[in-house]
């Protein structure tokens, strides 16, 4: 027995021992973190949280916001957003619209150079649009010189009937870039700050062949920062101050200093701690710092709706029916289980968008509110075309904490102010869902759309009779010749009177219900009070940092 | 036992062609594709699925894709990080993974012994039962409520390791995921060394032994333990298993630039060709972990080995 003692002892000694040297180790790693720390904080390095890695650094190839945002940080288009969103100059000097608006002239300045020091010139642009429409790259925002930009034969070429080199794009001279568009663009300088229009120094992209973006060395900046460590899907990353950029003196932080988080309750710990200046909050977390001077909400742009399947669904072919289903919602129970500052919305394009388009919100309120008294009477106006008392209706809705919470809402105010409708969620992956709505294959969908260009049409042409994206398959002939006035018909340069005509076209979206709008994303924000100059857009570039001052 | 050896090798790689072709039906099985977005028009879709290739048969998928594999070329990833080669997404994530879950394993295994050491020693006193008590609480909390603990007091609270995981700092930004991570290990160990010894020192060739007045030493370590070691390294394999699985969850709390972290986000956004590839390397990792066991047998009892050798 009393040997047995001894091996206990040693074993302990052991264990003793094993405690010891973790403390010890403990010991230094407080003194690193916290010199890691005062180091932080003493240089204007931004900590920068993004919350998935980015996916792609070629211009022409990213899709994603986060990976926009950073392209942005090291590279400039022709044009850049000022703090409220409208297009400034920024690699053009200056640009002449022709007097039909079909011919944009940019004069290019000749200071802009690349960070291997050749200059920016037009032919880089050229390079960088044509790689845009090739059927090769097969660049998803393509439609973005064609459908959207207008850009000559752009369509026929991403559709492979003609060569890339036939695009409306051409280099007069080194620093003249001249684009030719089908039709009056309104909207096209705006689209000059979207990342798919970067330019991309032909010889500098050949010689990476096919590493190009993937790290510091095959990335090439004529922008405020250079990226100086990366790697595909890094999760932390870091770019420096350009000393080159041609305005430089602009840009007050020495750095970018990207970390990706996942996990909101880490998130949050790692800004309260010091070690990120930006980070987003999760809606469960709000509450706990909602009374913080640091936390904003900021506007995603994104509009989140119920789309109803109105051919293949017979109850949701009738009018009745959905503007039951639309004005039994209460918004304000959606965004406040939300409570990340999302606002209800009443309006198919959403708010604080496009000047403002959407900013009366009551202007459709006699068919898109939240009433309980009409939705009831819709409702028996509508079981009584149907001659039903009961409906039963399946809502497909992402799987993910935002749109499960919102869909509980809906379900709930649904079955109690409609009496016989029976809801059911079914929640699939987000990529199952997506499918799932184009191929027509649901009743109610939970779904959101995000502002590709500022111009309310970046909504109103998704319900245009066979858009893909016009997931309810309605169609309407007079939507559609609305439609096509302001995109490619006479409305085009008349500004005034093409934002009047949308208007027309919104109130028969919203008169037939072909959308139930439920409300306009916000991100839940903590931004440290020592940080200032961060513009925040709803399009294209949701963050920029230009301006962007830590002191 | 060279032939024992080479055969359980051989079995090997044809369980691990099956488990190739099994993910790759699995994948095209799976809802969605990886190019359903919303931005995405049909045409567009189109010539994405022929660009990858996706619009051919799924055997000609299939055969294409081993050619590819057996060069070492796992394809390239659709979206979450696009047309970068996987081989060269895991390459630097893969040793980090590694290196936490070899920590773990060492943490959990080695405290876990000492635990049901303590445990089976001194049965039935409050040692035992706080013991006990430690590895109830490792088997039944999860390890991202242990991450999470561990992130609030030791990274938040008392700010001794980072609590995001920092490449400058690697030897630091392992302590708390791994630690976070052993916990179901110790436990089970501990649970099972406790047993195993209780089980031994109960038995008759240790009273023979005892009573041949062999030293208290020699007696735990050479006689006891060896034997109930057995088992244990058993049940060691499986939980290496638990490992990776958990470092999935452990990684996105502590950011950590894994292997796990990538396969999340690879699944959630339908990226054929990572989760396949991630996949694959789990199952070979598991593969020769029980093949190491296998072989661990062998050495640590002579009769597994005489045994097999006459195979």
């Amino acid at each position: 027995m009393k040997k047995r003692i001894l091996a206990f002892v040693l074993a302990a000694t052991m264990a003793v021992g094993m405690v010891g040297c973790g403390s010890k180790s403990a010991d230094t790693a407080a003194t690193t973190t916290e010199g890691g720390a005062a180091t932080a904080s003493a240089s204007s390095d931004l900590n920068v949280m993004i919350e998935t890695p980015v996916e792609s650094l070629d211009p022409q190839q990213a899709t994603d916001g986060t990976s926009f945002e950073v392209i942005a940080d090291y590279t400039d288009g022709l044009m850049q957003m000022d703090s409220d969103g409208n297009p400034v100059n920024a690699i053009a000097e200056s640009y002449e619209v022709s007097e039909d608006g079909l011919t944009y002239t940019f004069k290019l300045r000749q200071d802009a150079k690349w960070s291997n020091g050749t200059a920016v010139t037009a032919a880089d642009f050229v390079f960088a649009w044509q790689r845009a429409v090739d059927p090769e790259v097969a660049s998803e925002y393509s439609y973005m010189l064609s459908d959207i930009g207008q850009i000559v034969n752009a369509e026929a070429i991403i559709a492979g009937e003609k060569d890339k080199s036939e695009l409306g794009v051409t280099a007069v001279d080194d620093y003249t870039l001249e684009v030719s568009l089908n039709v009056p663009v309104s909207y096209f300088l705006s689209l000059m700050y979207f990342p798919t229009f970067y330019p991309i120094n032909e010889e500098f992209f050949t010689s990476c062949g096919d590493t190009f973006g993937t790290s510091p060395e095959t990335t090439l900046s004529n922008g405020a920062f250079v990226l100086d460590s990366y790697e595909p899907a890094a999760t932390a990353f870091h770019l420096t101050k350009n000393a080159d950029y041609y305005d430089a003196s602009r840009v007050q932080l020495s750095g970018l200093n990207y970390q990706v988080i996942q996990d909101s309750q880490t998130a949050l710990m790692s800004y309260q701690n010091g070690d990120l200046d930006i980070t987003l909050v999760n809606g469960d977390q709000v509450e706990q710092v909602s009374a913080d001077p640091e936390f904003q909400t900021i506007g995603a742009g994104y509009l989140w709706y119920v789309s109803p399947n109105q051919k293949g669904v017979k109850e949701l072919s009738n009018l009745n029916i959905r503007l039951a289903l639309s004005n039994a919602i209460n918004r304000d129970d959606v965004t406040s289980q939300l409570n990340d500052g999302s606002l209800p919305t009443y309006t198919a394009v959403p708010r604080d968008f496009s000047a403002d388009f959407s900013a009366d919100q009551e202007k459709f309120k006699s068919v898109c509110a939240d009433d309980a008294e009409a939705a009831a009477k819709y409702w028996e106006e509508g079981l009584k075309e149907l001659g039903t008392d009961s409906i039963t209706l399946e809502m497909i809705v992402d799987d993910d904490d935002a749109p499960k919470k919102v869909a509980t809402v809906l379900k709930s105010e649904w079955e109690t102010t409609l009496p016989g409708l029976t809801v059911e969620i079914v929640t699939e992956p987000k990529k199952q869902r997506v499918q799932d709505m184009q191929e027509g294959n649901f009743e109610l969908g939970l779904t959101r759309w995000g502002p590709d260009y500022d111009d309310p049409m970046t909504y109103l042409g998704m319900w245009v009779t066979d858009c893909a994206n016009n997931y309810g398959l309605w169609t309407n002939s007079e939507y559609d010749s609305i439609i096509a006035e302001c995109t490619t018909g006479d409305l085009c340069t008349e500004l005034d009177a093409r934002r009047t005509r949308l208007y027309d076209a919104e109130q028969i979206v919203m008169d037939e219900a072909v959308i139930f709008p439920i409300y306009t994303a916000a991100n839940a924000t903590l931004v440290k009070a020592n940080v200032s100059g961060i513009d925040f857009h709803p399009v294209a570039l949701n963050r920029v940092f230009k301006d962007t001052v830590k002191q | 036992m060279k032939k024992y050896i080479l055969k359980r090798v051989l079995t090997s790689i044809g369980t691990l062609l099956a488990i190739i072709l099994v993910l790759f039906i699995l994948m095209h099985l799976m809802p969605g594709s990886p190019f359903n977005d919303e931005k995405l028009s049909e045409d567009q879709r189109q010539v994405l699925y022929s660009k990858y290739g996706l619009d051919q048969p799924i055997v000609v998928q299939f055969g294409q894709y081993v050619v590819n594999m057996c060069k070492g070329d796992f394809g390239v990833s659709y979206n979450i990080s696009k047309n970068t080669p996987i081989s060269q997404l895991i390459q630097s994530r893969l040793p980090i993974s590694i290196r936490i879950g070899f920590f773990a394993v060492l943490l959990g295994a080695l405290v876990g012994l000492i635990l049901g050491l303590i445990a089976a020693l001194k049965k039935d006193t409050i040692l035992d039962t706080i013991c006990t008590i430690i590895s109830v609480i490792g088997v039944s909390v999860p390890s991202y409520v242990f991450a999470l603990g561990l992130s609030f007091t030791l990274g938040f609270k008392w700010k001794l390791f980072p609590m995001l995981y920092s490449t400058a700092d690697e030897l630091n930004s392992s302590v708390m995921p791994s630690i976070a991570l052993s916990m179901f290990t110790m436990a089970s160990i501990a649970r099972f060394t406790r047993t195993e010894m209780i089980e031994v020192l109960g038995s008759e060739y240790m009273l023979l032994a005892e009573s041949k007045g062999l030293s208290g030493r020699k007696l735990i370590f050479s006689h006891a333990l060896r034997n109930a070691l057995i088992p244990i390294i058993t049940v060691l394999a499986p939980l290496i298993v638990d490992l990776m699985t958990g470092s999935l969850v452990v990684e996105k709390i502590f950011a950590i630039p894994g292997v796990g972290s990538l396969l999340v986000n690879a699944i959630q956004s339908n990226d054929y060709n990572v989760v396949i590839a991630l996949s694959f390397i789990y199952s070979a990792m598991y593969i020769a972990i029980m093949l190491v066991v296998d072989i661990l047998y062998g050495i640590i009892d002579p009769r597994i080995r005489l045994g097999k050798e006459g195979d």
